[in-house]
């Protein structure tokens, strides 16, 4: 699963801190989403599209192997 | 179901966890002191039924009164660290964040699961090697085995069924 996190985030010049801030998790878990590293729940993943006004499958992109 | 509290991802009144966990420190404070109690009763020397050559009774007297010790600090930081997030709204704030985090959550999850398959190998090498050393010490691991078998098996009853 692919994410678009970073892109929209520097899109904005939001600092991963406040956007760890607005969703309710630590900036370590930002960076590792950002990294590819952790795929966000449900309920994470909706959040953030909420923060950033998307739709979830905006943000995220599901890759079919 | 309380399991669901505990460990499923329910929503938290962070401010009444706190309260709760100093409940709890103040419960293991207490704790602490009975079992120093208990040696203080026997004048620093528990009369144990079975004591291997080796020990003294006096040596389990000091083994408890240090374990009382240490329940006692423990009880106390738990309580300090709960009064001081409970306190201080912005330190409470992070703290639940922290303790909330999705992938905190996770890790310790994967924490606690790689640390009860490397338990099982432990105890499973513990046994092949016990029966060289001592039949006691290998009977004692096995009983820790099957009762650790059994608490898996118990959770994985309640929980299947809260989820």
């Amino acid at each position: 699963m692919r994410n678009r996190i970073q892109e929209l985030r520097k899109e904005r010049k939001i600092r991963q801190e406040d956007l760890a801030d607005a969703v309710g998790v630590t900036r370590q878990t930002i960076i590792s989403l950002e990294n590819g590293k952790y795929n966000a729940s449900l309920q994470l993943a909706y959040r953030i599209a909420r923060y950033f006004e998307k739709q979830i499958e905006d943000i995220f992109l599901f890759e079919e192997e | 179901m309380w399991l669901n509290k505990l460990f499923a991802d329910s929503e938290v009144d962070f401010a009444a966890r706190c309260r709760t966990r100093m409940k709890i420190g103040i419960a293991v404070v207490i704790l602490g002191a009975v079992t120093m109690g208990m040696v203080a009763l026997w004048g620093g020397e528990i009369p144990t039924l079975y004591l291997e050559e080796a020990c003294s009774g006096e040596f389990v007297g000091e083994y408890y009164t240090t374990l009382g010790v240490a329940l006692m600090a423990a009880g106390g930081a738990m309580v300090l660290k709960n009064l001081r997030w409970l306190k201080h709204p912005e330190l409470m704030r992070k703290r639940e964040v922290a303790e909330t985090d999705e992938r905190n959550r996770l890790l310790g999850l994967r924490c606690w699961a790689y640390t009860g398959y490397a338990m099982f190998f432990v105890l499973y090498l513990g046994i092949l090697a016990g029966g060289f050393i001592s039949v006691t010490v290998m009977v004692v691991l096995q009983v820790v085995l099957v009762v650790y078998v059994l608490m898996l098996l118990l959770f994985r009853v309640l929980l299947s069924r809260c989820m």
